[in-house]
């Protein structure tokens, strides 16, 4: 049976785009997503709201797995195209992060046109970052996990389950000093890839990590501190 | 639910008001045509059109048409009249979307984008409009300001336009506003963390004036090369002694792009430096639009031995008696007899209130 | 005392209205029906078709009508309402060789298969202003049908291999500029596409310039027809073409001389126009600043403002330079204050230093 998508689409999409929005605004903090959709097993809800809410028959839109009923569904509910291979991909969605490819096989922009560039879904497990921001959920609520915000010190969470994550200081356009993140399960070699990429900034590509009902957006300009 | 707001939450599964007919299948499922915000009213072939969509309150504010209206050979195939939620359809708002999110996760670059025609003209806000209505949801409180004031005829138009297609509330403070939609100014309250302020943008790219030619400044951006600028000003000062450049002053966004704060007066630009709030700008007639996320360093162009210098004024507001906000220059009589007052209405008004209470 | 400006909503408001009793105009007059205008007033109608992107000759009547015969704005009003239409699919090219043709005429060949075909033109009309239009117009039927088939006059010359060959089918999908935005630099579907859509004066100028010497070129006309032409869609789900309909098209067809360059030999060249109804004016300068726009692909110098792509492209649209040229009419108060200000600082230094000056020349001259 086919799954139903939004149940309001207009305002499903438009709530859930403020949140993409603010998150890209204020990288590596978590935001919590307003609606989750149906999804097909393979899909989390949270990486379907973000497709169904920026894709379309105009993008093309790369599946590092892309299982029959994920497909079938996506282009039932938002026409779009799939890309053959990660270099020809607006979007791509990876559902298992351990074994995707390295960054470097996306687009990452055009010296005159950076904007030409994939931004990527990433389904982890779980965030783990400074604890104000836990809990948090809710449109309008804005995630304030800078540093300066919290009475306690910020700590990185402990719930990672077969993860080798860490907490981590990010910095860069969008946060005020430094924002603290844990992200899991991500390849051992995932950070070095992205600081390589940095050197061609403004070229880069941006990521959409997804885990339960939150959102985490690092934009290319978003920078890991050496902790 | 006020009197302006024409889609209703009840008035079907999705949120919207269908249209009394569906012209065709639209090629994403769940949108389109009759989807979004529908006008009840009927085709034309029936005698009667929907000129203006506010009647549609009212079946009786329907203006009966000439029967010529109805064409030869073809009738119930023309579409009632129609519009979605914020006007625009719902792949032209992906596409603005998708844009935006480019746009801030590259701050101060001109992303490109598939402008539309808006029901009101080029160089009057559609590039504001069009992030506007992108952004826009049934919760938002909408301000919209032109010149600092919120009762400017184009605000004024403006504000009318959204209060009509998506129902949304408006204001005319600061501190109650969602989105703050401006031409030429930033207010002079603070803006938070929980607002978004969008800029009409009538020439986006600070270069254009110096390098008429686009396939050029896309060069120039793209090397960071902004010699020509600092070129420029710096034989101000050699003619002048000043920069004289006194509005759409440029800045540098995160240190990569050289950016055109849109013409606000140079007064406004250390209000973008780490802003809280994030900064969207629309240039619908150019077709770009570009950001900037909060907390981001923006710099005014300027040389060691001429640092930026902001406007300031001898006078005071002769209505609030603000001594730190931009001022309009009003001529009172006809022997050019001259007084001062905020250029920023609300912020005016609010010191006013606050002086009597 | 001064009170800040308030009142503009109800100034918008009384503008309205005072804007409706204008257009209308004297109300002992009969409101103009929208057939007059489609029938009587075609040529506007058409331009209005043309330059808004909508070929809906009862919606144009209705925008010149609303506009009150302004046909900018009236195009200006087409164009806003057709964004908001959603697509349902595409046509297949209309086949213009298969136009069933109303008017054709050559400026190549003294006869072509088929014949000069005048058709309804103002050419040989003699611009008197005809005071008595109450009688009647009189036809007089044509001796023998017009052959449903013309050949194109370009395709004799192609024979000849005479002229440049352009391969149907191997142009690349053509990009939508109502939906993409223009970039630089342009191929020549999009450079057509933004022509088509733009302001009659502006083309007509441009490709008036080319023929005074700014863009070397020596057109001839080739052909120029007038006609209707069946619009053929292949819906997804038929899996055949169907026809749904005709519309009425002006075509011109340009002949340049080449004098070869860039790896072509001599040769003729071709420029092109196509607009929707009749407009032969805009087909024509089309056709003109179409070819004066290839001067790179030919090797040609691009010296000549009607070869700019960046100047011409990005100025022909009567929606966009209207909107912009007008938008100064908007309130620029804070702009003008920063500018007010900034030059009594720089008229102030100005005095000083006329001051200091006058005084060292002074102070020189005592003992």
């Amino acid at each position: 049976m086919m799954l139903a998508a939004f149940a309001t689409t207009v305002f499903d999409s438009q709530r859930t785009f403020r949140e993409l929005l603010q998150a890209m605004a204020r990288p590596a903090a978590p935001r919590a997503l307003p609606i989750l959709p149906p999804s097909p097993a393979s899909i989390a809800p949270a990486a379907m709201a973000v497709l169904l809410t920026l894709c379309d028959a105009t993008t093309s839109v790369w599946l590092q797995q892309p299982q029959e009923d994920a497909v079938e569904h996506l282009r039932f509910h938002a026409g779009l195209r799939l890309a053959e291979r990660p270099q020809d991909a607006d979007f791509a969605l990876i559902t298992d992060p351990a074994s995707m490819p390295s960054l470097t096989s996306f687009a990452h922009g055009d010296i005159r046109y950076p904007d030409r560039s994939a931004s990527l879904i990433i389904q982890v497990a779980a965030f783990g970052s400074s604890p104000c921001v836990q809990g948090e959920v809710g449109r309008g609520s804005l995630a304030l996990a800078s540093t300066q915000d919290c009475t306690t010190p910020p700590q990185p969470s402990p719930v990672n389950k077969g993860g080798s994550s860490r907490a981590m200081h990010f910095a860069g356009p969008g946060i005020r000093e430094t924002e603290i993140l844990a992200i899991d399960r991500l390849p051992s070699d995932f950070w070095q890839q992205r600081a390589a990429m940095s050197v061609q900034l403004p070229l880069g590509v941006d990521l959409f990590f997804v885990a339960a009902q939150q959102v985490v957006a690092l934009p290319r300009t978003t920078r890991l501190l050496e902790s | 639910m006020s009197s302006s707001q024409v889609w209703s939450e009840d008035s079907g599964h999705d949120g919207n008001v269908h249209a009394t007919r569906k012209y065709a299948p639209s090629p994403r499922r769940g949108e389109g045509w009759g989807e979004g915000l529908g006008w009840p009213c009927p085709p034309l072939h029936q005698g009667t059109f929907c000129s203006d969509f506010t009647q549609k309150h009212s079946s009786s504010a329907r203006r009966p048409l000439t029967p010529t209206l109805s064409p030869k050979g073809r009738g119930s195939d023309i579409p009632a009249m129609n519009y979605n939620f914020a006007f625009l359809d719902e792949d032209t708002k992906r596409m603005l979307r998708r844009a935006l999110l480019k746009a801030v996760a590259i701050p101060g670059y001109q992303v490109p984008f598939g402008s539309r025609e808006m029901p009101l003209p080029y160089g009057w806000g559609t590039g504001g409009i069009q992030v506007t209505a992108a952004l826009l949801g049934p919760d938002d409180v909408l301000k919209v300001i032109d010149q600092g004031a919120d009762d400017t005829t184009n605000a004024v138009n403006i504000r009318r336009f959204f209060a009509r297609v998506a129902g949304v509330a408006t204001t005319e403070h600061t501190a109650d506003a969602t989105l703050i939609q401006t031409r030429h100014r930033i207010p002079e309250t603070s803006l938070r963390e929980d607002q978004i302020l969008v800029f009409q943008v009538p020439e986006p790219e600070p270069l254009r004036t110096l390098e008429p030619r686009e396939a050029e400044t896309r060069t120039l951006h793209a090397l960071a090369d902004y010699g020509l600028m600092h070129v420029k000003l710096y034989e101000d000062i050699a003619q002048y002694g000043h920069i004289a450049t006194s509005y759409d002053y440029p800045v540098l966004v995160d240190g990569r792009f050289l950016t055109s704060p849109s013409p606000i007066p140079k007064f406004d630009n250390p209000k973008m430096d780490h802003s809280p709030a994030l900064m969207l700008f629309g240039a619908g007639r150019e077709k770009r639009l570009y950001a900037i996320p909060p907390y981001t360093r923006v710099e005014s162009l300027a040389f060691e031995d001429h640092p930026f210098e902001i406007q300031r004024w001898e006078h005071q507001c002769e209505l609030c008696g603000s001594g730190e906000s931009y001022l309009d220059e009003v001529v009172v009589d006809d022997r050019g007899t001259r007084m001062f007052v905020c250029s920023d209405t609300d912020f005016c008004g609010q010191r006013r209130a606050e002086a009597q209470a | 005392m001064y009170v800040a400006v308030k009142g503009g909503e109800q100034a918008i408001a009384r503008s309205l209205e005072l804007l409706a009793e204008a257009r209308r105009g004297d109300t002992a007059v009969p409101e103009l029906e929208l057939a007059q205008i489609r029938e009587q007033l075609r040529l506007g109608v058409a331009r209005v078709m043309q330059e808004g992107s909508l070929y809906d000759e009862e919606l144009a009547a209705l925008a010149i009508r609303q506009a009150a015969g302004d046909m900018l704005e009236a195009i200006f009003l087409l164009r806003a309402y057709r964004t908001t239409l959603p697509r349902f699919g595409y046509t297949q090219p209309l086949n213009t060789t298969a136009m069933r043709v109303h008017r054709r005429v050559s400026g190549t060949f003294k006869d072509i298969p088929g014949g000069q075909v005048l058709g309804p033109t103002y050419d040989y009309t003699q611009r008197l202003l005809e005071f008595d239009t109450t009688a009647p117009a009189v036809v007089t039927p044509a001796d023998a049908p017009l052959p449903l088939n013309m050949p194109r006059v370009l395709d004799l010359l192609d024979a000849e291999a005479l002229i440049e060959r352009i391969d149907a089918g191997n142009d690349p999908e053509p990009m939508d500029l109502t939906r993409e935005p223009l970039m630089f630099p342009a191929d020549r579907a999009t450079r057509l596409q933004n022509l088509s859509r733009g302001d009659e004066g502006f083309l007509l100028s441009m490709a008036y310039s080319t023929q005074r010497g700014y863009a070397e070129s020596h057109p001839f006309a080739g052909e120029i027809r007038m006609g209707e032409v069946d619009v053929v869609v292949c819906p997804e789900e038929l899996g055949f073409a169907i026809e749904i309909g005709a519309i009425t098209l002006t075509e011109c067809q340009m002949i340049n001389q080449f004098h070869g360059g860039n790896g072509m030999p001599p040769q003729f060249t071709r420029g092109y126009g196509l607009s929707m109804g009749e407009g032969e004016r805009k087909a024509m300068s089309m056709a003109l600043v179409d070819r004066a726009l290839r001067c790179d692909e030919l090797a040609e110098a691009n010296v000549a403002p009607a070869q700019n792509q960046e100047f011409v492209l990005s100025h022909s649209d009567s929606v966009e330079a209207s909107g912009f040229v007008q938008h100064l009419k908007l309130p620029h108060y804070v702009d003008f204050q920063a500018e007010l200000s900034l030059l009594r600082t720089l008229a102030a230094q100005h005095a000083a230093d006329t001051d200091e000056q006058l005084s060292s020349v002074v102070g020189g001259q005592r003992p």
